[in-house]
């Protein structure tokens, strides 16, 4: 392998990594916050416990999320300081706004979340979890606008090889940054959705003694999944004439896959490409074809699982016809797979350019030498950690509330108790 | 130029803040398998920590957002020329912050020790890690004619970079011990306070080690400002010292001030000694990469200047009110860790 595919290899372990867990994150935060305001309202147990369990879970989630976010910021000095020679007076901007106006309060909030459980007065604790929640789409946002900015860089002029940001508005509203983030975001919506849809049937399935529990948490999922799903779904479609407009080669690729993409053919492309920028290969892996199909196959196939669970919803049908119970289940790794499909799509898809149109992947890579020690020290703790987090958020979902350690109630998850010497 | 002035301020300050805030995370993360006996004691100093933990670590990524923002021609110079340190001090902070989540969600003894050896592991790689950058830093660089460098393992082999790392692994203990001292009572903040008194002398040593290195190797020639660095090593040397004298004394707050203090000192001893360079070249002494080249174009930095004006004191704020919320010491907040 080239160096240039190790880093390539190594950026992409850490962002999808991140991606997927991340996606649970922002999917779930939202289902917890209007919990636990349900909860502050009513002040009913159930809505207590569904907080806690579902919170639990997210925690767990987040501590991978948080970690892998944490090195990504670093891959783009370590591996690809080309991009900030180049853009750095572009595509810093979003970053460090990032990281100052969201990624920092995020993590701050959820510490006071997780440690404030019957300690804070409601509303403040309340309050925590929706600027969690806040926070975090704050962070998709710029994230996707520093993205964006790589898709189909606007809001800038080049001088003397070194682009300099003319137009700070256009940034923000660069349609292939807000249309993207809109997609992703409601996809990771519906991802939460699912998940806690899923999870509650693994439950009826097994015919633990939770039901009124698990109804409620199912019927909340089911509620956001399903208009999350449609949106998604639509910006999905969206996204395709700006694709002709702006990236012309992936739209080429895609030819035959989807209906809309224009009549424009990879060869014809590549060869308007060589004239623009000179002798090269301009086409990216013809495998993003496949990608696109798994996304929008999977796509499809949850769409019409969640309105097939909706309509069981009437008169609980879905808990009495138990056999139900297996549609939301198996969509639970669905949003997963699409959400690979599409950042594979969207990443991959752009190659040979890091900058549409203005710098390639090759020219960005920083001088140093081989990658690979770097490559298998992350990826194998990235893997080791995912696993490990993986099967702590399998065994609180298969435990139910009972063994939740958030909030820490006595008697459930907390079987010390500080000693007197140790409370002074 | 004032952007020259505020943008290097408030990278030293997310800096400083990272060093003070982490660095007791750090200190905690090393001293926990050892200092608490068994599980519950273990817990209870993890606990300490807790609340702060997450909103700690993320000054890093505070710091990297400045940098990158305000910095970008330094940025990727900095990290891709210290590939293998950095590295090295991410894969650490990513395997202790994991481990510190999840130690405690497992039930099983076998889990939690396999998990105590990461946190413990966590806190010493990044502890000697930011060492030896700083040290190199400081040494200088072999910056080539663009201003890019990369360093080998040799780099890091030199006795005052390598003394560096040891005086801050010694200095984050002995804040992590501070701390505990401070936020935990009872037996396992006595043994707290006893470790921190020998970490803070060790500190000591090893910092005047530095001041005396840093004199008769090569590193004093690339220093630009070699008296104000000096005054800020002789600094080091007086809080810690000051430290052991007020743990000594039972004075576990102020003691876990000078600890403080001690922690973000190398954060100054870097912007005082090198400036105006944010590089300075080991090989050419006087010369670097300076800060006003690092620097993003002024239209940039204005709207940075804007959103860090109304978003920095909100962050701050933000952790103000969270040490104020627990404020109380560790035993009266509950358990999760």
């Amino acid at each position: 392998m080239t160096d240039e595919t190790l880093a390539r290899l190594q950026f992409a372990t850490t962002a999808g990594f991140h991606w997927l867990f991340v996606m649970l994150t922002l999917g779930l935060a939202p289902l917890i916050a209007v919990m636990h305001t349900r909860h502050a309202l009513r002040g009913t147990p159930l809505l207590e416990r569904m907080t806690r369990f579902w919170g639990q879970i997210y925690v767990v989630n987040y501590v991978l999320g948080v970690v892998t976010g944490l090195v990504m910021e670093f891959q783009f000095g370590l591996a690809w300081s080309g991009l900030a020679e180049y853009a750095g007076n572009v595509f810093g901007a979003p970053l460090a706004l990032e990281t100052i106006v969201a990624f920092f309060a995020e993590s701050t909030f959820l510490g006071m979340w997780i440690f404030g459980w019957g300690k804070l007065p409601k509303a403040v604790h309340v309050t925590l979890i929706w600027l969690v929640t806040l926070t975090a789409y704050a962070s998709a946002y710029w994230i996707m606008v520093a993205n964006g900015f790589l898709q189909h860089p606007v809001g800038h002029e080049v001088r003397g090889g070194v682009a300099y940001l003319t137009d700070f508005g256009a940034m923000l509203t660069n349609p292939n940054a807000i249309n993207a983030l809109v997609h992703a975001a409601t996809a990771a919506l519906m991802a939460g959705g699912v998940f806690v849809a899923g999870v509650s049937s693994y439950h009826f399935l097994k015919r633990t003694a939770e039901r009124e529990f698990f109804r409620a948490s199912l019927r909340l999922g089911l509620f956001v999944a399903t208009p999350a799903a449609f949106v998604a779904l639509y910006y999905g479609f969206v996204q395709i004439p700006t694709l002709v407009d702006t990236q012309p080669m992936k739209a080429a690729t895609l030819q035959g896959h989807s209906d809309d993409v224009g009549s424009l053919r990879v060869e014809d492309v590549q060869a308007q490409l060589v004239q623009r920028f000179g002798a090269g290969d301009y086409r990216p892996p013809s495998w993003i074809a496949t990608a696109f199909d798994v996304m929008q196959g999977a796509g499809y196939l949850i769409f019409l699982l969640i309105v097939v669970a909706l309509v069981l919803l009437y008169r609980d049908w879905y808990l009495r016809f138990r056999p139900a119970a297996y549609l939301l289940l198996v969509a639970v790794p669905l949003p997963f797979v699409a959400a690979l499909g599409g950042w594979l799509l969207r990443e991959v898809g752009r190659q040979p350019w890091v900058v549409y149109g203005e710098l390639t992947t090759a020219a960005a890579r920083s001088h140093v030498g081989s990658m690979t020690a770097s490559l298998v020290l992350f990826c194998g703790v990235f893997l080791a950690l995912a696993v490990a987090d993986v099967a702590l958020i399998a065994r609180y979902a298969r435990r139910g509330p009972a063994a939740t350690d958030l909030g820490g109630a006595p008697g459930d998850g907390q079987p010390e108790r500080p000693t007197a010497s140790l409370a002074l | 130029m004032t952007f020259g002035l505020v943008w290097p301020a408030l990278l030293g300050l997310v800096l400083a803040g990272y060093f003070v805030l982490a660095g007791f995370d750090y200190g905690v993360q090393m001293l926990t398998p050892w200092l608490g006996r068994d599980d519950r004691e273990r817990r209870a100093l993890l606990n300490a920590f807790g609340p702060f933990f997450l909103g700690n670590e993320v000054w890093l990524v505070a710091a990297a957002g400045v940098l990158f923002g305000a910095f970008p021609f330094l940025e990727g110079r900095l990290l891709s020329g210290m590939y293998f340190p950095f590295a090295a001090i991410l894969a650490g902070i990513v395997v202790g912050n994991a481990a510190v989540q999840l130690r405690s969600r497992h039930r099983g003894v076998s889990a939690r020790r396999l998990w105590d050896g990461l946190i413990f592991l966590g806190g010493l790689v990044p502890a000697v890690g930011w060492g030896l950058v700083t040290g190199r830093l400081l040494a200088g660089v072999p910056l080539d004619a663009r201003n890019v460098f990369s360093i080998g393992p040799a780099d890091l082999l030199h006795p005052f970079v390598l003394l560096c790392g040891a005086t801050t692994t010694a200095v984050f203990l002995a804040h992590g011990a501070a701390f505990l001292a401070w936020r935990t009572g009872g037996e396992p903040g006595a043994r707290a306070a006893r470790a921190g008194r020998r970490a803070l002398l060790v500190a000591a040593v090893a910092a005047a080690a530095v001041l005396v290195t840093g004199f008769l190797t090569s590193a004093r020639h690339a220093l630009v400002n070699p008296w104000p660095a000096l005054a800020a090593g002789v600094a080091l040397v007086v809080v810690l010292l000051a430290g052991a004298a007020l743990l000594r004394a039972g004075r576990t707050g102020r003691a876990f001030a000078a600890t403080s203090c001690a922690a973000a000192l190398p954060v100054v001893a870097l912007g005082a000694g090198l400036h105006p360079f944010a590089l300075v070249s080991s090989g050419a002494p006087g010369t670097g990469l300076r800060l006003a080249e690092a620097m993003a174009e002024a239209g940039t930095l204005r709207i940075l200047t804007v959103f860090a004006a109304v978003m920095v004191p909100l962050m701050v704020l933000s952790q103000v009110w969270n040490w104020w919320t627990f404020r109380d010491r560790a035993g009266r907040t509950r358990t999760y860790l």
